[in-house]
């Protein structure tokens, strides 16, 4: 008998009663926290990757706790490299820079951090909310799809995603085309031929994704601070002001937040959008609508941080709105949370919505809970957490050197594991210097093997005649038109900086 | 070298092509006609676009937001190389040193001398983090969780 959602949600939460998923989410917050503060590079996909081959090892939920954590809690912190030192915090933090550090030079960096942490923990909530209302909103339509339907809607979603990468659309595909090539390596489930694997034991079970995320990823983070030596070259401003008067600003602007929330919301269920621009728009919209913007921003206005900051947080929501909901990624932690919840034996999508609704009440729960707890963090430890910002670049890249190879080398304690991490490691290097999106990469990795399932199912189930089932139709349409109107608009357009906010970046580059 | 790493991805494709068409039709669908024959005939778009100079003709690329992190560090050419170069060949040689003398001596050695050389870091520093290293990867992981990590070559 299937279970009404409410029954789910009740058993989502009473499967929260354990201790050992306490542990866990609390050591998310921890990892979240450190990684929001740590010098920049050290993001949610890296963390995600470094802690795969650990947590896919554990209980589904204790695992899910630690990732949720993690990723909740990293963005609610993540305004304190754009406060105290100027330099753009993980993706969905940069546009802080532009009120938080003047905030933070004039002696105020406290009521800016504190509006973050208010805004932040705000903008989860909502976003968590618009979760809790979207599974039932969905599930009709849910259930009306099937492989051939899921299919299509994974190929739109991954050309958008490519298409979308950077102001470079063709190589975006290019890059989303390696990330499905490389998926394919390994023996085929479906005919048992093995795939490029030129006769190496090793690539039968195909490359791990945990080592290709670590190392495309931990790499160029670790490479960045080994170039700028962080931490030795920049100095913080003085930690000064009132996380108080950063909380009455923020539930002053309430109204703001909850605009803001909902572009957040919003940027995380369109594919292709992603952590690079959900701050930027939020703070488009505020500047645009926001009384005196447009002699104020730029110049310290609290608007101008509780903006970006309430949107970045509420972005999981809807990025986990499409995850669970559809099994399709909107980035490339929900990529990696994906391949953990397929390790764990969930199928992200409308089967988990049938056969899993209280693991997705689970996580749902999770999210909340760690939302509030990464705000409590951030305004009682904000004095402590401040110096973490300031440590120097050599501790970092150490770090990531151990859990890049103890992470790479976890997975099968095999040597070639290292030949794996270090290869990859200067491709990640490579498509970030010529602008290959590795999102895009990872996301074709990641999507590759269901894609190929659901087209597998597709074909032995209706031979090509799924292509003529009236939702593929509309879905194959809706795709094409979409795709092509993008493509079309993007290798047309002019440059356009999503710097050229009116007076505000301006104003910005000239007083800093 | 931007136009090389393209042809980078078009020999990936190539071989992925050539190497996929004498498979069963359920095998090479995915890998051959949805991901290397699209790939390669981008990858010449792209190709002939770095030699035209397309984006640079056109004032700039299409417009759009970065999705991925934007290289765009400010150090001197040689700087850039010799730190790049430096970095990769601590990563290579601590990847090396695993295989040769196991994890357990190799990552605390690596913290320890990447501390010290390139980082500059004082002695005391140095050992604290190596010492932090071992803690983690024997401590922890041997000790605690009775999860052994495999030897080095040089003591099988």
């Amino acid at each position: 008998m299937e279970t009404s959602l409410f029954d789910a949600a009740a058993q989502g939460l009473l499967n929260l009663i354990q201790l050992k998923v306490w542990f866990a989410l609390l050591a998310g917050v921890a990892i979240g926290t450190f990684t929001a503060v740590a010098p920049q590079g050290i993001g949610t996909p890296l963390v995600y990757a470094i802690a795969l081959p650990v947590v896919i090892r554990w209980e589904p939920l204790t695992g899910i706790a630690l990732l949720i954590g993690a990723s909740s809690v990293s963005a609610i912190c993540a305004a304190y490299l754009p406060v105290l030192f100027g330099i753009p915090g993980g993706g969905g933090s940069q546009a802080t820079v532009l009120d938080g550090y003047p905030m933070g030079k004039r002696g105020e960096a406290r009521r800016a951090l504190g509006a973050s942490f208010m805004a932040g923990g705000m903008g989860c909530l909502i976003g968590t909310l618009t979760l809790v209302i979207a599974v039932p909103a969905a599930k009709p339509l849910i259930y009306l799809m099937g492989s051939p339907e899921l299919f299509v809607v994974m190929l739109w979603g991954l050309s958008m995603v490519a298409v979308l990468a950077g102001r470079r659309p063709i190589k975006g595909l290019i890059a989303a085309a390696f990330g499905l090539l490389i998926a394919m390596i390994g023996q085929q489930a479906q005919s048992g031929v093995m795939r490029f694997v030129f006769d190496q034991p090793y690539l039968l079970d195909g490359i791990s994704i945990s080592i290709i995320a670590l190392a495309m990823f931990g790499i160029p983070s670790a490479l960045d601070l080994a170039l700028t030596k962080l931490g030795v070259e920049q100095q913080a401003v003085p930690l000064k002001g009132s996380l108080f008067d950063g909380i009455r600003d923020t539930l002053r602007e309430w109204w703001l937040v909850v605009r803001c929330s909902f572009v957040g919301v919003w940027v995380g269920i369109v594919p292709g959008l992603g952590s690079q621009v959900v701050d930027w728009l939020a703070y488009g919209h505020a500047a645009q609508s926001c009384k005196g913007a447009r002699e104020s921003f730029g110049r310290g206005d609290v608007r101008g941080v509780i903006a970006p900051e309430s949107a970045n947080d509420a972005k999981d929501g809807g990025d986990l709105i499409t995850t669970l909901l559809l099994g399709f990624p909107q980035g490339v932690a929900t990529a990696l949370f994906i391949v953990a919840l397929l390790a764990w034996g969930f199928l992200p999508g409308p089967e988990m919505v049938k056969k899993n609704p209280e693991l997705i009440y689970s996580i749902i729960w999770i999210q909340g809970i760690a939302g509030i707890i990464g705000t409590l963090v951030g305004f009682v430890l904000s004095g402590q957490l401040a110096k973490l910002a300031e440590l120097r670049y050599t501790f970092m890249v150490s770090i990531l050197f151990i859990f890049i190879l103890m992470g790479a080398f976890s997975v099968h304690r095999d040597p070639l594991d290292l030949v794996a991490v270090v290869g990859f490691g200067i491709l990640g290097y490579f498509m970030r210097r010529y602008a290959y999106p590795r999102p895009a990469m990872i996301l074709g990795l990641v999507l590759g093997d269901l894609m190929e399932k659901y087209l597998y199912r597709s074909m032995m189930a209706y031979g090509f005649s799924w292509l003529a089932r009236p939702a593929v139709i509309v879905l194959l349409i809706l795709a094409a038109v979409s795709f092509v109107f993008t493509l079309r608009g993007r290798l047309k357009s002019k440059s356009e900086s999503p710097a050229s906010l009116g007076g505000a970046m301006g104003r910005a580059e000239d007083e800093s | 070298m931007k136009a090389n790493f393209g042809l980078f991805f078009l020999a990936i494709f190539l071989v992925a092509v050539w190497t996929g068409w004498e498979w069963p039709y359920i095998a090479k669908l995915m890998p051959v006609y949805i991901a290397a024959i699209p790939g390669f005939a981008l990858v010449l778009v792209q190709l002939y676009r770095d030699a035209t100079d397309w984006e640079g003709g056109r004032g700039g690329q299409g417009g759009g937001i970065e999705m991925d992190e934007v290289y765009d560090l400010k150090l001197e050419k040689k700087v850039e190389l010799r730190r790049t170069v430096a970095f990769f060949a601590w990563f290579a040689g601590g990847a090396l040193a695993i295989w040769v003398f196991g994890i357990v001596i190799a990552l605390p050695a690596l913290v320890f001398l990447y501390a010290l050389v390139e980082g500059k870091e004082r002695w005391i520093t140095s050992l604290a983090m190596s010492a932090c290293t071992f803690l983690l990867v024997w401590g922890l992981f041997e000790y605690m969780l009775e999860s052994r990590w495999p030897p080095g070559v040089l003591f099988r």
